[in-house]
């Protein structure tokens, strides 16, 4: 434990070594995020109504989901760009296997998980994560592919009942989501493999020579990030009734946004996986303005790319303690080459 | 990088030379043994696989790859990563072809249009990541985003103009009635191009040092951050090319069409050895890489194999040479310690 405590201690500042300093770093985005909420509630009528804020809820329970393990994986210094043909695959085995929905979720859950320790096991025996899991992205979407060809296929129905379950205007998959986000926060925070989760992004090198045991840590973080996207391939299955091939492309890259405007440092050991859920919510929220605005929906690449941009500017700008501001002076490059090198040693 | 020290006796120092070059292109050879491997099952697996000219056909099919990838390893070179280049692609095809509206007399400014497009988005990229301190993969992922975003609400997802028929033509032509492709003569030229930049000029080798060792190089007095952006804008500029080649080939602007380019040059730079810590690598790696992805899925395709099978292969080879490279890599910098 003395040893855990020295490699998570190296850190300059404290941040992220206890579950509510890890939540400092999303602060900002919090503000914003309830900020924006709170204008857009005023000044727009239709965003008000309840059936936009049903949409709103649906839209973002995948993205939570995904975004959450992303943030594991971000928080050891890796990344996963796998999780959105993860997300496709989910979305094609629950529609093209007609069993019963029990079945359905065990088959898309192992698989989720399977595909997730394949990415770990990559990672740990020393490829670049960024290069692992773009192979295993291109893997996923064939076996997608060689599942169901097109965009269809049927959705057992007494899986899509619940998924399509609305307690007053709450969907039920925004309620699980938001519960398997805090589970996971819970898990990244007071366990022992959390500890850990930190110690390894914050320095692979230290854990390793504190007797850490990396290996594992890394392997249950991709595994946790391939089943948290396996979920939110189901929870996709809420909004599109079918499986697509291809529906999942989009989330990695916004997933990956998330976790960063969340205070996620990408070079890893800052940030909480709780910072997700402002971060998710003001991404929706800017397709959903832009929708009701009635906006050329190309516009929405624009507005994401500059909320990138601008977050991470800000972050810098102002100073904060915050794993941005670290990552901005490490570089991405810092990060990405600490685990690559680390799991050949 | 090698544990092989230099000795007094300028013979032996040769020898020293020779070898860590042999050891430092190790990578190299076993991506090259990949090609050839591929080229002889693509000659046996095909009707009339040998002929040349089929075999450089392909690879001038095949040239805006290429020299998007050379971009894509100028940046890996430099510690970075440039994930705006299909979206760079993209928006030399689109704006081109607007400048061109079909007409031959307008090809320079079309050209000279979608160049200066890709050196721009280049250096906001650069500067981005060498003066905001944003991570490459942030900054490169975010502009891209905002430049699909802008071709899309520019043509509003129907791309105007078209290509002019004289470049159209050039796209299929040979040589002088020899058997190369123009567009094979155009990849290489870009890659005798920058390659000279890179191993013959001051400032190709401040830009490897730069690469490898930032730190030491800012305190031996190189800017580093004018190398960083220098290679963003270069990437820029090879998209760029790469894209006005891509929409002369398939004789229509397209918003989407290079959209599987920017993984697709990464695959080939990191099967061809080029390392995502910087200062690693080299040209004919990406070259190497290149052909790999070429061969294999033309193989595939000949053998018409389910484009579903395709994506498993492609990924499994992608991860299976980095296991390789990295077997290398460990084994060649010995206690030397990368």
């Amino acid at each position: 434990m003395s040893a855990l405590t020295h490699a998570t201690a190296r850190r300059a500042t404290p941040l992220g070594t206890t579950t509510l300093a890890g939540l400092k770093p999303a602060l900002f985005i919090t503000l914003i995020s309830a900020l924006a909420v709170a204008i857009a509630a005023v000044v727009s009528e239709p965003f008000r109504s309840p059936t936009n804020v049903e949409s709103l809820l649906f839209q973002m329970a995948p993205l939570l989901l995904v975004a959450a393990g992303q943030a594991v994986v971000i928080t050891t210094a890796g990344i996963d760009l796998s999780v959105g043909s993860m997300m496709s695959l989910a979305t094609v085995l629950a529609a093209a296997s007609s069993s019963s929905a029990g079945a359905v979720v065990a088959l898309v859950l192992v698989v989720g998980l399977a595909g997730g320790l394949l990415n770990g096991l990559g990672v740990v025996s020393g490829v670049n994560p960024l290069v692992m899991t773009l192979g295993t992205m291109a893997i996923f979407r064939g076996i997608a592919l060689l599942v169901l060809g097109q965009p269809g296929g049927i959705v057992p129905a007494d899986l899509l009942t619940p998924l399509t379950t609305v307690f007053g205007h709450v969907p039920l998959t925004f309620l699980l989501a938001l519960a398997g986000v805090a589970l996971l926060w819970l898990a990244s925070a007071e366990t022992r493999w959390g500890r850990t989760l930190f110690a390894v992004g914050g320095d692979e090198g230290h854990a390793r020579r504190a007797r850490l045991p990396v290996r594992r840590t890394l392997l249950i973080a991709y595994s946790v990030s391939g089943l948290f996207a396996a979920l939110g391939g189901l929870a996709l299955v809420a909004r599109i009734y079918s499986g697509d091939p291809n529906v999942g492309d989009p989330f990695a890259l916004d997933a990956i946004t998330a976790a960063l405007i969340g205070g996620v440092a990408v070079t890893g050991g800052r940030g909480s996986v709780l910072a997700v859920i402002p971060a998710v919510l003001l991404l929706a929220l800017t397709d959903n303005l832009l929708n009701l605005a009635g906006v050329f929906s190309y516009w929405q690449y624009i507005a994401k790319g500059v909320i990138l941009i601008a977050t991470l500017a800000a972050y810098h700008a102002a100073g904060r303690p915050s794993g941005l501001l670290t990552m901005a002076r490490g570089g991405w490059r810092k990060g990405a080459g600490d685990a690559s090198t680390g799991g050949a040693r | 990088m090698s544990a092989v020290t230099a000795s007094p006796e300028p013979k032996q120092e040769r020898r020293g030379a020779l070898r860590r070059r042999l050891l430092r292109s190790r990578e190299l050879l076993v991506s090259y043994a990949l090609a050839l491997a591929l080229l002889i099952a693509f000659a046996i697996a095909t009707p009339g696989g040998w002929e040349p000219q089929r075999i450089l056909t392909i690879l001038g099919q095949n040239a805006q790859l290429g020299i998007a990838a050379i971009g894509q390893t100028v940046v890996l070179l430099s510690g970075g990563l440039d994930l705006s280049i299909g979206p760079v692609m993209n928006l030399a095809s689109v704006v081109s072809s607007a400048q061109m509206r079909g007409q031959d007399g307008n090809i320079a400014q079309g050209i000279a249009v979608a160049l200066a497009g890709g050196g721009l988005v280049g250096l906001v990229n650069g500067l981005l990541v060498a003066r905001a301190k944003i991570p490459p993969l942030l900054a490169t992922l975010a502009v891209g985003t905002i430049v699909q975003g802008g071709y899309y609400v520019y043509t509003e997802g129907q791309p105007k103009g078209g290509v002019a028929p004289g470049l159209q033509s050039a796209a299929d032509a040979k040589v002088l009635g020899s058997i190369v492709p123009w567009w094979l003569v155009l990849w290489l030229a870009v890659w005798a191009v920058v390659a000279f930049l890179l191993y013959r000029t001051t400032w190709g080798r401040r830009f490897y040092a730069a690469g490898a060792s930032p730190r030491a190089s800012w305190l031996s007095g190189v800017a580093v951050s004018r190398y960083v952006v220098g290679a963003y804008v270069l990437s820029g500029i090879c998209a760029a090319i790469a894209g006005v080649a891509l929409t002369a080939y398939t004789g229509s602007p397209s918003v989407s069409g290079a959209d599987s380019y920017t993984l697709q040059t990464v695959a080939a730079a990191v099967i061809g050895g080029v390392a995502f810590s910087g200062g690693i690598g080299r040209l004919a790696g990406a070259f190497a890489g290149v052909a790999v992805l070429v061969f294999l899925t033309t193989i595939l395709e000949t053998l018409n194999v389910d484009s579903a099978v395709q994506y498993v292969v492609q990924g499994a080879v992608l991860i299976g040479m980095m296991l390789v490279n990295r077997r290398l890599s460990g084994r060649g910098s010995g206690s030397a310690g990368r």
